[in-house]
């Protein structure tokens, strides 16, 4: 996840910027991100490394993900 | 596909890799081989939905480089995000109305890792009219269970991958009240409206809320929905679990169920699922007796599993690559 991809992703699990995936699993994992977030049960740094972790799984759609998210 | 008892058990013995819905009383005339099964007698075929104790629903996993069939009770389901192939799709069903439905339904969201490992399933069932008892079928050992979940680990070829999805006719209201729940369950008696404690039960009697539509939660815009079956004195029951810290609201009222439905199914970009389930409430509401959904058809199940249990939805799912 490049600089800019990533300070977006970090605005979408804030609530900062709305994205919705074409992913049903994706929208499953931001919406789990920003729970927890907000419980303060994890950190932003913790969350960025599991949505790396999740996005290498999906590599076919995360590109088109995060292509989209960079131009948001 | 909708086919004869005969023409199920030729493609088991020619080796076949199967899913397999049916009547309990065709199921358990098949001989072993490399398929799971579950019970129901409800379906959404290419010739429109129907109830049908002669025909079997089968699904040819022709994509698969190897499968594996493990079965789970409630005390170690959850070993699927560890047994499962590291690129692949798992295939589930669990039966109705059983404690490792009960248990996957309050924990699965809460699994580390299950969203890495797309999962696809259904909740077994049987003929409303008559009753029954939900099964599901373990083809490769010949064995059957009422009390046990069956997964068909499907290993994918590199460079292809599995991708859930859903098709959900509900919507909140943005502007109607916030209820929350203090707790993973089945079945509650405390809520929260809009931060003020209340007894469920009475709430959805108060204000005359209608229970044909479910509770939904908007996950970054998918929304997942919790189907209600009960309503007491002063417990609500649902058909899969409500969560602590989630935001729901009641569903948006449809007055065309039926036709809200085909406008889903036309919306949406599924060009060739591989396989699909639909919900007997969305079959009963939205009238889809005779109906036909294309690309949709499969099984009519008492749940459906896109990852976690939900309900009143159409899931599918595509091999992308």
């Amino acid at each position: 996840m490049d600089g800019i991809v990533k300070e977006k992703v970090e605005k979408i699990l804030q609530g900062e910027l709305r994205y919705t995936s074409a992913n049903l699993a994706f929208n499953m994992e931001i919406s789990k991100m920003q729970r927890r977030l907000k419980s303060g049960s994890v950190d932003m740094e913790t969350c960025i490394k599991e949505m790396e972790a999740f996005l290498a799984k999906y590599p076919i759609v995360a590109k088109v993900d995060l292509a989209n998210i960079a131009m948001l | 596909m909708l086919i004869t008892l005969d023409e199920t058990v030729r493609l088991i013995n020619e080796g076949k890799k199967l899913h397999i819905a049916a009547d309990d009383s065709l199921l358990s005339q098949l001989p072993k081989g490399n398929w799971i099964g579950g019970t129901t007698p409800y379906f959404i075929s290419e010739e429109g939905g129907l109830l049908s104790k002669e025909k079997l629903f089968v699904n040819e996993i022709d994509y698969a480089e190897e499968i594996r069939v493990e079965s789970y009770g409630k005390y170690n389901v959850f070993q699927i995000v560890e047994e499962c192939y590291d690129n692949g799709l798992i295939m589930l069903i669990i039966p109705f109305g059983t404690d490792v439905a009960a248990k996957y339904a309050k924990e699965a969201p809460e699994v580390e890792e299950l969203l890495m490992h797309p999962t696809i399933g259904w909740i077994s069932g049987f003929d409303l009219a008559t009753g029954g008892t939900a099964k599901v079928y373990d083809g490769t050992r010949g064995e059957s269970y009422t009390d046990k979940a069956v997964a068909m680990y499907i290993k994918l070829p590199e460079g292809k991958s599995a991708m859930i999805n859903m098709i959900n006719i509900f919507a909140d209201d943005k502007n109607d009240p916030v209820i929350q729940f203090n707790d993973n369950d089945l079945t509650v008696s405390k809520c929260t409206v809009n931060g003020k404690e209340m007894n469920f039960a009475q709430y959805i009697k108060e204000n005359g809320i209608g229970t044909k539509m479910p509770l939904v939660a908007d996950h970054n815009g998918s929304y997942i929905n919790t189907s209600i079956k009960e309503v007491t004195e002063d417990k609500v029951s649902f058909y899969a679990s409500v969560f602590r810290n989630v935001e729901y609201r009641f569903a948006v009222n449809v007055e065309d169920y039926a036709g809200q439905f085909r406008d889903r199914v036309n919306e949406a970009s599924a060009r060739c699922p591989v396989f699909s389930c639909n919900c007997i409430l969305n079959y009963q509401f939205g009238n889809l007796e005779g109906k036909k959904i294309p690309p949709y058809t499969g099984p009519v199940t008492f749940g459906e599993i896109a990852y976690q249990l939900i309900n009143q939805t159409l899931v599918y799912c595509e091999i992308m690559g």
